[in-house]
């Protein structure tokens, strides 16, 4: 039977927890703090049990199957897609997609 | 060098795979196309789209590879390059990190004279990103995904360069092979190819200093003043006691300057992984072999042979053999033609016409064809280089055959005895009672027999053949 793993009292430490959410573009509220950091913890110390499987001869991304990337012809079939590709923007100007502006 | 401090640089050349469609998906590449007129559900990152690797990038990935003398990978992997843009819809780019398709290779350059090797570390397949537009509108950027997901080969360079003269050549040289294997159209203008150059600087025989990336160079007079440009820039601050930030930087074109790219600092954190959706490739050994077999003849080759066969010196080789078209036109006038002339021709007159019209060669409004003919014109002494040079002139201006030009005209100059011999012939025998008058003394009569002969050749008799022939004529 499945036995839920969760470890009471981990926590995920703080400035990791504010480098993720910049990188995810996600704002982090103060008030939140103590609860996504013990969420997150339980979460890396549950897939932290894969651990201790022995990975040493086992490719990444390899399968029991033993396949290989299958390829395909180099033929452009997909044209005149603005209409549709756009449907679904939020906002747009002309053709393009529009966003806040990004200054670099 | 540098007021005694050495530069070591090391070049990321991105260079678009001339394919129909892209990486992976079926979208077409075409440049130019309306925004978000070619994207995909893949390239649009919906939700349950699959990439399915297209095998003609892969094919290109391989030929690109031999051609830079580098080991191809039986087995290569694709990885999720993480981070957050607005022109990057998936929130990654697929790339290849810990195993690319190629691994080590190099190219040779002419540096002071000398030939020297730069190692070329990998090159590996990834996913091109949109392009967003900033300038469009005050308040917002608007980004076209038809750039997103076209195939682009990284070339990842050794350290190996020490001044903007050798990244410069280097770049040329990778172009050029691309441009010879027909994998990437090289054009730096559209963005087809672009160098990311590392720059680092350090005094002789210490250790490295940190390094600074530019971002993004499309020209070769970019990358030789921002090499200048971020070498100075180092030293001025090492010399007034300060530390190099190891950062991305942006080159103005206007100001000549490098500045930094604050927006990228903190997304180094890329959190690469295997992408989940993608099998390892696996390239067989007999199919590697096979396109080995279909790479064509090189420049650095090239350059050897025009040279023993043509006897051409090794500047004006490397010249021609520099761009594939070029070398192409060169040999289709050369044939059996006298290949100084040949050369002289095409270096001098046909590359100051296409400078001055910014053509390229095989926009040139002259083909190989019709200068080949104009060559074989001064070469027999039909005409004169004189002459020749204005024939060109209209032959670019009008796109006529230089034949053409000379027998409209009438600029060739008939030289052939025989030829001037039956002239004066006609000449005389049409003016019997002159004929008499002159030999009775009448010498002035000359000038008549020279102009009658004129007009009937009109006007291309050589005059000085002409004149002797007369004269031992009439005075016999």
């Amino acid at each position: 039977m499945f036995k839920p793993y969760i470890l009471e009292n981990m926590e995920f430490d703080k400035d990791s927890l504010y480098k993720l959410g910049k990188l995810s573009k996600i704002k982090i509220d103060e008030s939140k703090l103590q609860s996504l950091s013990s969420d997150l913890g339980s979460i890396v110390e549950f897939i932290d049990r894969l651990k201790s499987i022995d990975t040493e001869n086992v490719d990444p991304t390899s399968n029991s199957l033993d396949q290989s990337l299958v390829m395909r012809d180099d033929i452009a079939s997909d044209v005149n897609s603005a209409n549709e590709i756009l449907e679904n923007a939020p906002q747009k100007e002309l053709d393009f997609f529009s966003v806040p502006k990004v200054i670099e | 060098m540098i007021n005694g401090w050495e530069l070591v640089i090391g070049i990321e050349i991105h260079a678009q795979v001339k394919s129909k469609s892209k990486l992976f998906s079926s979208s077409s590449t075409e440049f130019g196309s309306g925004p978000n007129s070619q994207v995909s559900l893949v390239d649009a990152a919906m939700p349950g789209m699959l990439p399915v690797i297209n095998k003609f990038c892969v094919e290109q990935a391989v030929r690109s590879g031999i051609g830079l003398n580098a080991k191809i990978n039986n087995k290569s992997i694709f990885d999720r390059k993480n981070y957050f843009y607005q022109d990057l819809p998936q929130g990654y780019q697929i790339s290849q990190f810990k195993d690319p398709i190629v691994g080590n290779g190099f190219v040779e350059i002419k540096s002071d004279g000398q030939l020297k090797k730069i190692g070329i570390e990998r090159l590996h397949l990834e996913q091109d990103a949109g392009k967003s537009l900033h300038d469009q509108d005050p308040n917002l950027t608007y980004v076209d995904l038809n750039r997103s997901g076209i195939a682009l080969m990284e070339i990842v360079s050794m350290p190996d360069m020490k001044s903007p003269e050798e990244a410069v050549e280097y770049v040329k040289k990778v172009r050029s092979i691309l441009r010879y294997l027909d994998t990437c159209d090289g054009n730096m203008e559209q963005g087809s190819l672009r160098a990311d150059v590392n720059v680092s600087v350090n005094k002789p025989g210490n250790d490295l200093g940190t390094r600074c990336e530019i971002k993004n160079l499309n020209s070769f007079k970019y990358i030789h003043s921002a090499i200048i440009y971020e070498a100075k820039r180092q030293i001025k601050l090492i010399e007034s006691g300060e530390n190099i930030i190891q950062e991305t930087r942006l080159y103005n074109i206007e100001s000549g300057e490098t500045r930094s790219m604050r927006s990228k600092e903190d997304a180094h954190d890329y959190r690469y992984f295997p992408d989940p959706d993608l099998l390892p490739l696996v390239l067989e050994e007999d199919w590697i072999e096979n396109i080995k077999g279909s790479i064509p003849e090189l420049p650095d080759s090239k350059k050897e042979r025009f040279i023993r066969e043509y006897g051409l010196s090794e500047y004006d080789s490397s010249v021609i053999v520099s761009d594939k078209s070029t070398s192409d036109y060169y040999e289709k006038v050369v044939q059996d033609r006298n290949p100084k002339l040949v050369t002289t021709w095409v270096t001098s007159e046909l590359f100051s016409v296409l400078n001055k019209k910014n053509l390229s060669i095989d926009e040139s409004p002259v083909p190989p064809k019709h200068l080949g003919e104009l060559i074989d014109n001064i070469d027999s002494g039909k005409i004169s280089s004189r002459q020749a040079k204005d024939i060109f002139e209209e032959m670019c201006k009008t796109g006529e055959t230089a034949y053409n030009i000379i027998n409209q005209r009438g600029l060739s100059q008939i030289s052939d005895e025989s030829e001037l011999k039956k002239l004066v012939e006609t000449v005389l025998s049409s003016n019997p009672e002159n004929v008499k008058k002159y030999k009775n003394g009448k010498e002035k009569l000359f000038g008549f027999f020279v102009g009658e002969a004129m007009k009937l050749s009109k006007g291309k008799a050589n005059p000085k053949i002409l004149n002797e022939l007369l004269k031992s004529k009439l005075n016999t």
